[in-house]
């Protein structure tokens, strides 16, 4: 039966070769603008290089302080995160470590714009970097406030050119040669709280890391022992928070929290402000708005079509075909038009997603089809074929036999 | 005779309305896809109309050949005077380099910068939010090359005055003032407990680049105590200055500001990457739209040229009476453009919404000529793929249709 529904399918679909094209171009079209859409989001907030241990981290980057007339918001200071945060006891491990700030390197006359990041000994164990040279600077070294430095391969190839090793030479940022100890895999500026292109030791900082002030620049992952241990960690930080005495009196609250790395990612700084309602209310309108007129046309083309075969319909339907079996047979025409349209949009997106790497327009940011992206652009397609079908499908079975045979 | 073509355009668009309302469950699909593009064409209308009537106004501002130093951890004394000497002598220093200009110390709010500084004023009584407040010293036009209007710029003489003084741009007089004279008002700041004297109007600056509005803002002179907390310097440079006097002037400044992160940024670059961020996104948006109109107009093409198909019994009839190959491609055109008229009636009633309840705050001209603009785009749109069905009408042999019948 279904090999025959197949059939018609084809045969119907090669008779009228310009509505096949219409609804093709729709549905291909779509699905690839989705199909790019998702492998940015997918990208951007689920490649988990160089933080592959999220699912039991929690993260902190905002402190809100508020009182009656004022509200300052920003990244907490290394004293606070060192003073409470550390005075935790489910975390198994913790690291303290500042967002990446920009600066300039001169080298043969040439400018190159450098972004740093301080970090503490533990990032290198709870962030696992992929070390294509060297290794990590240690505890002693931090301690010690030596001049050591972990480059990006990026870093390495611009300053140092096409060398084989550079472990042990000197780099050259903000006035100071700093000593390379490693150099790590590149990151793109999208994934903000761990790019960078130099990672250096906080106590080399020039700004006085043991300032009492709450408000900074730094930013901490809390790393639990197991899954299970991630709710009780979260808690203990809002507990603790709750304990936190006001910096001066015109505050009379204070905010901060440990949250999972989307949530942490999308924090608008406003505590009224759900940064990830936000984000999925934005997202949601577009593709909504953006999905309605594609199906909208394909709705409309997909009536015309069954209109045009209503002389068959009648026929089927006075040898005693019944509505269901009418409506079931236009729903398996519509999936196989939808899943060919969905072959040609991911050929399509494979296209797009291509020039877009290598347009480079975000340094790094190597965007991929991956199973994620398949497994989304599939439920789409089948979401979509069942949308245009199912209208135009119950249309059709309404249809009356002396009608639809008189029709032609 | 003009009584009679009027009777009989009457009759015709009656004749019209009565074919499209038969069959208003098809054509009611038809009406909202012509709707949902519209709206779609009209945002991105309104988007490019606002653009372009920012991209044509004047930028105010030289950026050419002009640097942004950032520093951090400022030099801190608590004697005003010491600071003074500091940060005087690093003037000197930076002026007395080969391929300087001009320097000037401004808060973080330079042009071309995500960042923003704004307060309220209180003008009779009225209090007035999100006016951008620049902290500058007395060479920020000539650093900038800005455009004076109207009184003066500051001077040395300004260190001690009694009531502070400031400079607003055309933005703000005219909210203020309208066409009217500044010089000379008194403005109170938000709480109205300090009182500021305007002594001069200077030409708005687009300072979020080439396509973003310009702002009402106000200039205020840097005290002494302000060099505590700034963190920028730009600086105006010889066009011959390369990368090896930048690397100078990046040792001297790094040698003498010790404890100071130190970053030189371009303007040049900066404008490039800040317009970038709101080319990009409409980009972006105006390659979609471009897709769902072409979607659009084939699926439109699709149905107007099965219904000619069906209609062909009709069509041959109205031949064989008489009609001409004309008179039958233009009721066809008619009837498309009808439903057109029918989802435009609707979307400019949503349309017409933006500017009465004044959303986005845009300027109400742009959501007028957007309008406009939308609704020609869809006549054109609904006539182009309407045309073509119409001709295949005409060509119809009475004859041959009716004898299919």
């Amino acid at each position: 039966m279904l090999k025959n529904y197949f059939k018609i399918a084809i045969a119907v679909l090669r008779r009228r070769k310009f509505f096949t094209f219409i609804s093709l171009f729709g549905i291909s079209f779509t699905l690839t603008i989705l199909l790019v859409l998702t492998a940015f989001i997918d990208k951007v907030v689920g490649d988990n290089y160089p933080d592959k241990k999220r699912d039991r981290s929690l993260y902190i980057n905002r402190l809100e302080e508020s009182g009656k007339d004022n509200m300052s918001s920003g990244g907490p200071s290394y004293y606070f995160l060192n003073h409470y945060a550390g005075s935790m006891k489910t975390p198994v491990k913790m690291t303290i470590f500042s967002g990446s700030k920009g600066t300039n390197t001169y080298i043969n006359n040439k400018k190159i714009a450098v972004d740093y990041k301080y970090t503490d000994a533990n990032y290198w164990d709870v962030l696992e970097y992929d070390f294509l040279e060297g290794k990590p600077f240690n505890q002693q070294q931090v301690t010690n406030a030596e001049r050591v430095a972990v480059i990006s391969e990026d870093m390495k190839n611009e300053y140092f050119g096409d060398v084989p090793s550079v472990v042990g030479k000197y780099i050259e940022a903000d006035n100071v040669k700093y000593k390379v100890t490693g150099v790590v895999k590149n990151i793109p500026v999208t994934s903000y709280m761990t790019y960078s292109q130099i990672y250096l030791p906080y106590t080399v900082s020039k700004t006085d890391y043991k300032n009492k002030g709450y408000l900074g620049d730094y930013s901490a992952i809390l790393l639990a022992a197991t899954t299970a241990d991630v709710p009780k960690m979260q808690a203990e930080y809002e507990h603790i928070m709750q304990r936190v005495p006001m910096e001066n009196k015109g505050f009379n609250v204070l905010y901060s929290h440990a949250e999972g790395y989307i949530a942490s990612y999308v924090n608008t700084g406003n505590e009224k402000q759900s940064g990830v309602t936000l984000v999925l209310t934005i997202l949601g309108t577009f593709v909504l708005l953006f999905m309605l007129l594609p199906t909208l046309n394909l709705v409309n083309v997909n009536i015309t079509r069954i209109m045009e075969r209503s002389s068959e319909i009648g026929v089927r339907k006075a040898f005693g075909a019944s509505s269901k079996t009418l409506v079931y047979q236009f729903i398996v025409e519509n999936i196989i038009l939808t899943l060919l349209g969905g072959l040609i949009g991911l050929i399509l997106s494979v296209i797009a997603i291509e020039v877009l790497n290598s347009a480079n327009l975000i340094p790094n940011l190597v965007l991929s089809v991956n199973f994620t992206v398949l497994a989304i652009g599939l439920l789409i397609c089948l979401i979509f074929g069942l949308l245009s079908g199912v209208y135009p499908a119950w249309r059709m079975s309404k249809l009356n036999v002396v009608t639809a045979l008189k029709a032609q | 005779m003009s009584q009679i073509s009027y009777l009989k355009n009457k009759i015709m668009f009656k004749h019209l309305f009565k074919l499209i309302w038969n069959k208003k469950k098809q054509n009611f699909l038809l009406i909202s896809e012509i709707l949902v593009s519209f709206l779609v064409i009209f945002a991105v209308f309104t988007l490019v109309v606002y653009y372009y009537q920012n991209y044509k106004k004047p930028m105010g501002l030289d950026y050419q050949d002009v640097w942004v130093v950032n520093y951090n951890n400022a030099y801190q004394a608590k004697n005003v005077d010491s600071l003074d000497l500091y940060y005087e002598t690093m003037k000197q220093t930076i002026r007395s380099l080969p391929d300087v200009k001009e320097i000037s110390f401004t808060a973080d709010n330079t042009p071309f910068t995500q960042n923003i500084n704004t307060g309220g004023i209180m003008v009779n009584n009225k209090k007035i939010d999100g006016v951008n407040w620049y902290t500058v010293d007395d060479n920020y036009t000539k650093v900038l090359n800005m455009q004076l209007l109207d009184g003066r710029w500051f001077n040395k003489g300004d260190a001690a005055t009694k009531t502070k003084l400031i400079v607003i741009n055309t933005d703000l007089k005219e909210t203020l003032f309208g066409t009217g004279n500044a010089i000379g008002k008194v403005i109170g700041d938000g709480d109205n407990k300090n009182k500021m004297k305007v002594i001069g109007v200077v030409q708005s600056l687009k300072m979020k680049g080439d396509y973003a509005p310009t702002a009402a803002g106000i200039y205020a002179r840097t005290d002494t105590g302000s060099y505590r907390w700034l963190g920028k310097i730009l600086v105006k440079v010889t066009p011959r200055a390369d990368a090896a006097f930048e690397a100078q002037l990046y040792k001297t400044l790094a040698n003498y500001m010790k404890n100071s992160d130190i970053e030189i940024e371009h303007l040049t670059d900066k404008r490039v990457s800040i317009n970038y961020f709101t080319l990009v996104p409409i980009i972006v948006l105006l390659i979609v739209a471009c897709f769902l109109i072409i979607n659009v107009a084939l699926g439109l093409f699709g149905v107007l040229w099965y219904n000619i198909n069906k209609r062909r019994g009709e069509i041959g009839l109205r031949r064989a009476v008489g009609a001409t190959g004309n008179a039958v491609s233009s009721q066809l055109v008619f009837e498309a453009l009808i439903l057109a008229t029918l989802s435009l009636i609707i979307g400019t009633f949503f349309a017409i919404q933006f500017p009465l309840l004044n959303v986005f705050s845009l300027p109400a001209s742009v959501y007028i000529i957007a309008m406009f603009l939308s609704i020609i785009f869809i006549y054109l749109l609904v006539l182009v793929c309407s045309l073509y069905p119409g001709r295949q009408a005409a060509a119809i042999y009475p004859a041959v249709a009716l004898h299919e019948d």
